[in-house]
């Protein structure tokens, strides 16, 4: 197996995000910022976020890298964690944990308005973490939020630095109000999003006097936007990258963080359909899928968390073998003819559906891609919760029907939970792709984290000239 | 309760590291022996000591395979040099021989064990895959913690700029002032969003003497900026966006703060015909400047543009982000780094624009070199990070004096202010590196 050096993609993208953020002057004051991302959200509520909402038949792709960080942009968390991962203050200025991890007490930073100039006190923020976790024990005490938890939970810091369990208040017509450095004033669901700069914002005002998101637009309207002036910073398909960055286009990409897999759709009901789930696993060509199709961009992966998440990832094997997978076929007598699902939006997906069809074929399996809704098997891109390998994991096995219930540990004990989820055959892992983005020249200061988070808060546009 | 995992964070008391340079010329055959051994004791200190790890996976090793003969590979991942995987690979050899383990070929072995040393963002992860017959592979790990690396650069500047670390924390350090000095400063103030911190050198460690918190009751702009100035009949002042702050003259002290878009000095006290008690050598040989301020947006990061004083015809410039001084026979010349990129010069009569490449932080020094005057200015360099560099200005374009001085860790300047004395400035840095903040002096030198 060809070893992989990730650090060169990290590396790549922290030189990208270097220039991004370097500044010859100052940030600069006022401009709106246009944003054109693929991602159609019907909700804005951060608790919408999620594995228990990942409908992957729908194409308004309910968690994406997008959606997390435009919550960022409106809410804020208790915590957050830095580019290393080391968990910051953010809405809590300070935190307790009793022996165990498993009574925990933030205290709640003083000074803090919502946008509708309503002051952040611990039982607001209480009752959105309630709302966003029913299974949590939460509590206002005084200024600080309490949580309990039934067992230890080492990892619920990085737990709460998820967009997902970003401090809400619910405004009583229903609409969610945060604490972010943009509230909003137009917002049409799945189409548009209309940001203003929030004056009182208490990290203070963003250099941006707004930002206007585009939503649903394909990965090929949004470069032409970007080629024609229209948008400032879009997403860009893992299979165009290559090609972009050739072109000279500023380019951002970050540490791979997106899984592509195959999701089987309900338990294997038998042994023998295991063995058939096993022989379509072996059969998939990995690496002449990822040089052709997806343009050597991303990993080929056997594993549910990459590499340089891990540290073990190499250990699951990636080459295709047919004989395995022959062998493993003749095993059983009746092969079922399944269906694979894949999104019609996604203009790669098809041709990843239709490769996988061809090797499953070599192997004696029979595999009719479709973009209907229903299928036997579909083909799913994940975006990772956390570099936390731990949240990462409990996110993909809640989405397979596996919630592994445990976090934390030592790094034998994720390699056996990873192995065990494996072994249920409800998930292939295909690839790990990067996430990238491209940016107008004008576009100033903006990160895109490993995390494959983006922030705009300290973004600002300038002229473009040097 | 209890089990504390965070707090506030404490100021930090992080010595400051000065940079004594030595006066004494070094003989080239003992400067190679001193960089030998400087890197000897380098290469010593950076060594770790693996032998719990090896240890660890070495046992887990023979618990599958049992004592006996194996082949044996071990295969580096990870980012670590070839120096420790060397040692690490040794140290595992002797750990498994230790165990009972013979190394022997792949077809005389009983099992072949593959080892990778590979790691994720918090520990090296070592991985032993053992094969054992035509069984399945066995997978034992184990992680042992990355420690925090860094790298040394140095740049021999020839002449002109050098940069004596002062003061390095984990919040953004708007400005200090040195307070009181002997041949280094030994007492310091810190200027950062929510306190001035009082340092003083004790027994080569730096204390705080005191933190007077900032009063101020809207939220800060991002890009925060502010000013402490030394002051004559009480310690000091501190400017900050809409805020003005005045400490009180004696032990115990207080910070007065209020709202107020009082304008801010432009010109250091000692310059302006002004001598502090603590600079008794400053100021009083000093050609007068008259006393100059510039009005600071209350929620931005830059100057209005507007002077108090102006300077003769103009009361008001482009907005700016800094500026700096040059005085000339007749009149004073000014040079705002504007904030539309560009540089104006302003001599009373005539605005003109440059567009230089340079940063938005400039300031100027009253030295004994050169030309008497050199403006400072940053600019942002390719991945290495910002520099500064030492201008002069013959007629009304920069020549360069310095070469550029950059900073370590890729570091981005933050601020770059002017001393009180006016011969020094002070430039504040983020290091992309370790993401801390530090404090450098920079003096002009005029021997090469």
């Amino acid at each position: 197996m060809r070893l992989f050096d990730w650090r060169s993609l990290v590396v790549s993208s922290m030189v990208i995000g270097a220039l991004a953020a370097k500044a010859e002057t100052r940030p600069q004051y006022g401009g709106v910022l246009h944003v054109a991302m693929r991602a159609a959200p019907a909700s804005l509520d951060p608790a919408d976020l999620g594995p228990t909402n990942f409908v992957p038949a729908d194409n308004a792709q309910p968690d994406s890298f997008a959606r997390r960080s435009l919550t960022t942009l409106m809410f804020d968390t208790l915590v957050t964690t830095d580019e290393s991962g080391r968990v910051q203050p953010w809405l809590a200025v300070s935190w307790q944990a009793s022996p165990g991890n498993q009574r925990w007490q933030f205290r709640i930073r003083r000074g803090v308005k919502f946008h509708d100039g309503t002051p952040l006190s611990a039982e607001i923020a209480a009752a959105s973490l309630r709302a966003a976790n029913p299974s949590w024990n939460v509590s206002a005490d005084s200024d600080s939020v309490v949580i309990e938890r039934a067992n230890t939970d080492p990892a619920l810091l990085a737990e709460l630095a998820l967009a997902r369990n970003a401090i809400v208040k619910k405004n009583p017509d229903g609409t969610p109000s945060g604490t972010g450095p943009f509230h909003f004033t137009g917002w049409q669901p799945g189409k548009m999003l209309i940001l203003a700069a929030d004056e009182n914002c208490w990290r203070g005002r963003p250099f941006l006097d707004g930002i206007e998101i585009e939503m649903g637009k394909s990965f090929r309207d949004q470069m032409t936007a970007l080629e024609l002036g229209k948008a400032d910073m879009v997403e860009v398909a893992p299979e165009q990258a290559h090609r972009i960055s050739q072109e000279g286009r500023r380019l951002a990409t970050s540490a791979p963080m997106e899984l592509l897999a195959l999701l089987f759709t309900r338990e294997a009901a038998s042994p023998e359909e295991k063995l058939l789930r096993e022989a379509l696993a072996l059969a998939v060509e990995r690496g002449s899928i990822r040089n052709v199709l997806l343009q050597g961009t991303g990993q080929p992966a056997a594993s549910i968390l990459p590499n340089w998440m891990s540290g073990y990832g190499f250990v699951f094997s990636t080459d295709a073998d047919l004989p395995r997978a022959r062998h493993a076929r003749e095993q059983v007598h009746t092969v079922p003819a399944w269906t694979i699902g894949y999104d019609g939006s996604d203009p790669v997906a098809r041709l990843l559906a239709e490769r996988i069809a061809l090797n499953a074929k070599d192997a004696g399996l029979s595999l009719q891609p479709t973009s209907a809704g229903s299928a036997d098997l579909r083909l799913v891109r994940i975006p990772l919760a956390s570099p936390d390998p731990w949240i990462a994991l409990a996110d993909v096995a809640t989405l397979a029907g596996k919630p592994t219930g445990k976090a934390g540990g030592a790094v034998e004990d994720l390699y056996a939970s990873e192995v065990a989820l494996l072994a249920t055959q409800r998930i292939v892992p295909l690839f790990h792709l990067p996430v990238s983005y491209a940016a107008s020249v004008t576009l100033n200061n903006w990160t895109l984290r490993s995390d494959g988070n983006w922030t705009l808060a300290d973004a600002w546009l300038g002229n473009g000239k040097p | 309760m209890r089990g504390a995992v965070y707090n506030l964070a404490i100021p930090n008391t992080i010595p400051s590291s000065v940079n004594r340079v030595s006066r004494s010329p070094l003989s080239p055959r003992f400067a190679v022996q001193l960089s030998f051994a400087l890197l000897a004791l380098a290469m010593a200190a950076r060594a770790t000591d693996w032998s719990g790890p090896e240890q660890q996976l070495a046992r887990k090793i023979v618990a599958v395979t049992g004592p006996g003969a194996v082949a044996l590979t071990v295969e580096n991942r990870s980012s670590l040099g070839k120096r420790d995987s060397e040692i690490i690979q040794n140290g595992l050899r002797s750990a498994l021989e230790g165990l009972g383990i013979r190394f022997v070929n792949a077809e005389q072995a009983a099992a072949t064990v593959s080892i990778s040393l590979s790691e994720n963002p918090s520990s090296y992860v070592w991985v032993a895959e053992i094969r054992q017959g035509a069984g399945e592979v066995a997978v034992v790990m184990v992680s042992a913690p990355r420690p925090a690396g860094s790298t040394t650069t140095h740049e021999s500047v020839p002449l002109s700029l050098r940069k004596i670390s002062l003061w390095t924390q984990q919040d953004p350090i708007l400005d200090i002032a040195v307070l009181e000095e002997n041949t280094t400063p030994t007492r310091i103030a810190v200027l950062d969003a929510e306190n001035i911190s009082l340092y003083r050198l004790q027994a080569g460690k730096w204390q705080q003497e005191q933190a007077l918190g900032i009063v101020h009751a809207r939220p800060w702009p991002r890009d925060l900026r502010g000013r402490l100035i030394p002051a004559k009949d009480h310690l000091l002042d501190a400017y900050l966006p809409g805020v003005m702050c005045r400490s009180s003259a004696g032990a115990p002290l207080t910070l007065n703060c209020r709202e107020t878009d009082d304008p801010w000095p432009l010109v250091p006290a000692g310059l302006s015909g002004g001598s502090f008690s603590v600079f008794p050598s400053a100021g009083s040989s000093a050609a007068a400047i008259p006393p100059a301020g510039a009005f600071f947006a209350p929620t931005r990061n830059f100057f209005t543009g507007a002077l108090t004083p102006g300077t003769s015809k103009f009361t008001t410039v482009s907005k700016f982000y800094s500026a700096a001084m040059l005085p000339r026979e007749k009149y004073l010349l000014w040079i705002f780094a504007s904030t539309d990129g560009r540089v104006h010069m302003v001599d009373g009569m005539n605005d003109q624009v440059a567009k230089l490449g340079w940063g938005s932080d400039l300031t100027s020094v009253k030295t004994t070199c050169g030309a008497g005057w050199q403006v400072l200015a940053t600019s942002s360099g390719d991945q290495a990070g910002d520099s500064v560099r030492a201008y002069e200005f013959p007629d009304r374009d920069p020549v360069a004096v310095s070469a550029a001085v950059d900073f370590q860790g890729g570091a981005i300047i933050t601020a770059l202010w002017a001393e009180a004395k006016g011969d020094t400035a002070i430039a504040m840095v983020r290091n992309r590196e370790t993401g801390s903040y530090e404090a450098f002096r920079l003096a002009v030198a005029c021997s090469q």
